[in-house]
């Protein structure tokens, strides 16, 4: 059933543009750095992270997942996630796929494992081509990161990073932003199991995100309460993994809410689609 | 025409659902903060703060900066993406046609009314946040805090009079319209092409979370004064209630409104004149 499903996906220009863009995010924020004065000292996240560009193409993947973990990418994932199910049925072919003599839970999870390696792959064509494009362009050396939070004009925090650790960190960092996606990507999953336009399960994972930014302590501090439980607000927290001491106290919290919103929101999803009328 | 359309659309409940969850959301931002921390000071824009059971007219600039960033957005382009597309929707867009009107003036007439209905959203959150600001906390002068100014040697607090206030609430209410103007004509642009009018409200959505998603981007900042919306675009309107008023991003950020304005309404209209109604 998964191959199935996932030589369907793959056969589709969609899923190609989607990460082709993805991957060109990289190129050309790079030939932007590039143009527009690699030499500045870019600051990065709320942290806030302060590098030159122009000192190591490490840089590039960190200011890559940094500008498209709000956004770009949730729309990624939300693009994978929405058109799984509701896919299928703005083609009409939904009711010709769950008269297959297999039960529609694993009609179910072999759409959602296709989706959800799809969106890993596009987070990881994000950092992969970002390393790669970045070294290219400035070299992979080491990098020096100025905590900006702790550092004053005359005590620069710098922390330098080797290019082994530098790997592990943005693997780390990779990890983190992926489990960030679970949200987004279980409620995508969950709206595309209910209607029959992709579009309008594509717009309610970027509406998770969005939502999460209003309600947002950051910005709105009045609204501390709910600050905890919206999904997406400490998706900057694996910036601090390029601090020293990193301060990831936050990690376990947010990590512990990703799982809570894709165990309830794929737990609707079944529950939804196993009892729902396929008309279409 | 605008008076027939305009009857039209007022009578859409769904219209009426907007105002009120836009009205309602105000007011609810208001009763959190009056239960939780009415006397933590609170962000207005990049650079003011101001603490809100100091003054009830707190509220309305603290409701028109929570809702800046998704729910005004979201309410223009829903009556700027139902406009055409909803009629197309609905099949009735041909019989509209078929009236001895030239398609022209049924634009202008749609568009004429979406852009009072937008208006008329943007006025109806900065209205709740005042009345429900008002009755919560009073009608005080109200103390607005110049962060950028403030320093050790300068307070930067300037005061209004409840008069005063009034009138800035009022420009603060235009200036942030104008700053939806682009989002308005993507969506009007959206609703000329498509049938769908959910697509059509995407869009407008789409291009304002696209515009602030690449101003995000490091490396990109020449493009930031020429993105329809930017963070720093967005809380311009914060700048009427500094004293002295500084005024001088105005102009470029009418600029670029009108500039994106002209191209979408541009292609909208010629679209729509030529276009084959189908629906």
């Amino acid at each position: 059933m998964i191959a199935v499903e996932w030589y369907k996906q793959f056969r589709r220009p969609k899923t190609y543009a989607a990460l082709s863009i993805v991957a060109a995010f990289s190129v050309i924020l790079t030939v932007a750095l590039a143009a527009t004065g690699s030499g500045q000292t870019e600051f990065v996240g709320d942290v806030p992270l302060l590098m030159t560009p122009r000192a190591s193409g490490f840089s590039v993947p960190i200011i890559a997942l940094s500008s498209t973990m709000k956004f770009f990418l949730p729309l990624a994932v939300s693009l994978f996630a929405g058109e799984s199910v509701a896919g299928d049925a703005s083609w009409g072919s939904l009711r010709y796929v769950v008269a297959r003599p297999v039960s529609r839970g694993r009609v179910l999870w072999s759409k959602a494992a296709v989706a959800a390696v799809l969106s890993a792959i596009a987070v990881l064509t994000l950092a992969g081509s970002a390393v790669v494009v970045g070294g290219v362009a400035f070299g992979w050396h080491p990098l020096g990161v100025v905590d900006g939070s702790t550092s004053t004009p005359g005590h620069p925090q710098v922390d330098v990073i080797h290019v082994g650790a530098m790997l592990g960190h943005l693997g780390l960092s990779v990890l983190y932003v992926g489990a960030g996606m679970l949200s987004i990507f279980a409620v995508a999953f969950f709206l595309s199991t209910t209607t029959r336009r992709p579009l309008v399960a594509v717009a309610g994972g970027v509406a998770v995100t969005i939502v999460s930014r209003v309600f947002n302590a950051d910005y709105l501090p009045g609204i501390q309460v709910v600050n905890g439980y919206m999904p997406n607000n400490d998706i900057d927290l694996w910036q601090h993994l390029f601090t020293r001491p990193a301060d990831l106290s936050g990690a376990p919290h947010f990590l512990l809410l990703q799982a809570v919103y894709f165990v309830v929101f794929m737990g609707l999803a079944h529950w939804w689609f196993t009892r729902k009328d396929v008309l279409d | 025409m605008i008076s027939i359309e305009l009857v039209k659309q007022l009578r859409r409940v769904s219209y009426w659902v907007v105002f009120g969850i836009l009205a309602g959301v105000s007011g609810v931002v208001t009763v959190i903060i009056g239960l939780t921390s009415g006397g933590t000071p609170e962000r207005i824009g990049t650079f003011g703060s101001v603490i809100p059971n100091s003054s009830g007219f707190t509220m309305a600039a603290i409701a028109l900066n929570s809702l800046l960033l998704f729910l005004i957005p979201l309410a223009v382009a829903i009556f700027a993406g139902e406009s055409v597309a909803g009629e197309a929707s609905w099949g009735s867009l041909r019989y509209l046609l078929a009236r001895p009107v030239s398609r022209k003036r049924v634009l202008t007439s749609k568009v004429v009314v979406a852009g009072v209905l937008a208006l008329a959203a943007v006025c109806t959150v900065s209205v709740a946040g005042l009345v429900s600001g008002l009755a919560a906390f009073g009608w005080h002068p109200l103390s607005v805090i110049d962060l950028q100014h403030a320093s050790p040697f300068a307070s930067g607090v300037t005061t209004f009079s409840p008069l005063g206030a009034l009138g800035r609430v009022g420009l603060a209410t235009v200036v942030v319209t104008g700053t939806m103007i682009s989002t308005f004509s993507f969506a009007i642009l959206c609703s000329v092409v498509t049938d769908r009018p959910f697509s059509a409200v995407a869009g407008g959505v789409l291009l304002s979370f696209v515009s602030r998603a690449l101003d995000d981007v490091p490396g990109l900042h020449a493009l930031g004064p020429w993105l329809p919306i930017t963070d720093k675009g967005a809380s311009l309107w914060t700048a009427v209630f500094f004293q002295p008023t500084d005024l001088s991003s105005y102009p470029h950020l009418a600029a670029v409104q009108v500039a994106y304005a002209a191209a979408f309404l541009g292609a909208a209209w010629i679209l729509f004149n030529r276009k084959d109604i189908l629906s």
